[in-house]
């Protein structure tokens, strides 16, 4: 089995990517004007029955998020996509919005009639400009259909100015509100108390297109790929020492070892071509030695026996003249910059998480990293700060991993 | 400075013309105020509190938590992922070569994290162009581009 191209539109697609035509090509129109016909709880039912989970991170089942939307008391109503992809190693969603914008954008549309929003934001980062005028014309092409607009969803599309933590759903919610993109502490999730208080639906680029291609379809034809736990495929990031880097969609259950090694997918190890390790999913990432890459697929279950998760679906790949440590202390000082020093143990860890590294390399303070990691996943108010020394305890819980 | 401060007032309100005083639209308006200015010095957001009726404190708050916004220079911003992927591909030895190359320039070389290229690393990020593979000769051309345009 080898890549399957469903998020991706086929390599021999002639139309413009913005165009009326591609809308027709991919099923698009199809799949709004199902939805249009339908009643939101329906289209939910649907959503669920599809087992789409959120491709943004956490993978949480849209159906179920969807739900909650619709059934939480409120006036307004919002969609938000999130396309303010920052995480390390990580470009799907530029891929996604460069070769097939319209998926996503009529999935977020699709999204807004389920709930019930008439109003739309698409949040994308600053740094990505030409993706950034790619969905603007992609806006105008469903604008011209009549999907978007003061009579249908009104869609505002947002530029983030250079901030990771901005990604944070709660902290994208204050970024649209004119604010420092500083994340909330939940409960109240976004889904019950989000954009001004009111019900808010925030979902990744590649989820929303997921969305699209199950209405283009059916539930039978989305469950056809995948494992039947995390039905459909997945876009991975592939990047570091691979011979061919670059984004590939395959389905879930995939073995990890042929996305790297497979010549129409990652073509193998470049550099030294002996394989150290890949970090999985990001900055927050689980690393994996080559034979725990061997031993999985790519599927939550599987890569949970590593204490692993696919998280943004990026595989950075080192070869073994990398030092480990060296990519660590990198990971230490993005997650300092980064973090937005709103609470202190996300604030105090990150930068005592680089201390720690520079002073005495990894092991000289095992239990204090320890320690520290503890405090920070407990009493952090969001991901960033839970997560930013997940990478560094993936080494530390295998001590006899040569490379660090 | 004083003689100028009402001309950036000015300036400021005429950048900001179609931008509705609303809260939810800070971020819209500051970036056009960035796109002119290329800074945010304090009569600029000054201004930008006075026209969109938002105190100056939370407006420098929301300037100063934006990297990108980051600029006190005023030079043009030449963006350079060293991050992870991007260091792996020579990221480090390319910036040394920049920051050279940019002495007496108007540009000026910013490290930054990981701009979403890593497939075509290293990368970098100036104005609206995003680099790809870059090289100092590819920079060097689209800076020139860039100042044409």
């Amino acid at each position: 089995m080898r890549e399957v191209r469903r998020l991706l539109p086929p390599l021999d697609i002639i139309s413009a990517p913005t165009s009326m035509q591609r809308l027709k090509d991919r099923g698009f129109s199809r799949a709004m004007e199902r939805v249009l016909g339908m009643d939101p709880r329906d289209i939910i039912a649907e959503v669920k029955a599809s087992g789409i989970k959120g491709r943004g991170g956490a993978a949480f089942p849209t159906g179920f998020k969807w739900e909650s939307v619709y059934e939480a008391p409120g006036g307004n109503r919002y969609v938000v996509m999130n396309a303010d992809e920052s995480e390390l190693g990580t470009f799907k969603d530029r891929a996604l919005l460069e070769y097939d914008p319209l998926g996503p954008l009529v999935g977020m549309l699709i999204a807004a009639h389920a709930v019930g929003a008439k109003k739309a934001y698409c949040y994308i980062r600053g740094e990505y400009r030409p993706i950034e005028r790619q969905m603007v014309n992609a806006l105008q092409t469903l604008a011209d259909c009549g999907w978007v607009g003061p009579h249908a969803v009104e869609v505002e599309v947002r530029r983030g100015a250079g901030a990771y933590i901005a990604g944070e759903e709660t902290a994208l919610l204050n970024s649209i509100e004119g604010k420092r993109a500083e994340p909330r502490v939940k409960p109240p999730f976004p889904t019950s108390k989000g954009l001004w208080g009111d019900p808010t639906l925030i979902q990744n680029v590649e989820t929303l297109a997921n969305v699209t291609l199950l209405f283009a379809h059916d539930v039978e034809w989305f469950r056809q790929c995948g494992s039947p736990q995390t039905p459909g495929t997945k876009l991975v990031s592939l990047s570091g020492h691979v011979k061919n880097p670059g984004v590939y969609e395959v389905p879930f259950g995939f073995p990890m070892a042929d996305i790297i090694a497979d010549p129409e997918l990652g073509g193998g190890i470049t550099g030294s071509g002996r394989l150290r390790a890949i970090l999985l999913g990001g900055a927050a990432g689980t690393f994996l030695s080559p034979d725990q890459i061997s031993a999985t697929v790519l599927d939550y279950g599987s890569l949970g026996t590593f204490d692993a998760s696919i998280g943004s679906g990026a595989i950075m790949v080192f070869d073994d003249s990398v030092d480990l440590s060296w990519v660590l202390r990198k990971l230490a000082h993005f997650f300092a910059d980064e973090s937005c020093g709103q609470c202190v143990p996300c604030r105090i860890g990150t930068r005592r998480i680089v201390e720690m590294l520079a002073q005495g390399g990894l092991y000289s303070r095992v239990q204090d990293l320890r320690d520290l990691a503890q405090a920070m996943r407990d009493a952090s108010i969001c991901g960033l700060g839970q997560t930013a020394p997940t990478a560094l305890l993936s080494i530390l819980d295998r001590p006899n991993w040569q490379g660090a | 400075m004083d003689t100028e401060k009402p001309a950036v007032m000015a300036e400021v309100f005429s950048i900001l013309k179609d931008i509705p005083q609303d809260r939810s639209q800070l971020l819209v308006a500051l970036w056009l105020v960035f796109e002119h200015y290329q800074r945010f010095r304090p009569e600029i957001v000054d201004a930008v509190s006075q026209y969109m009726n938002i105190p100056y404190a939370e407006v420098y708050g929301v300037t100063s938590f934006y990297a990108l916004f980051h600029n006190p220079d005023g030079k043009n911003p030449l963006h350079v992922c060293t991050d992870v992927m991007c260091a792996l591909q020579g990221a480090d030895d390319l910036v040394k070569k920049l920051q050279a190359l940019t002495q007496r320039s108007t540009v000026c070389v910013k490290e930054c994290p990981c701009l979403g290229q890593c497939d075509a690393a290293p990368a970098a990020f100036f104005g609206k162009q995003v680099l790809r593979r870059a090289t100092p000769d590819l920079i060097a051309q689209a800076i020139r581009g860039e100042d044409h345009a």
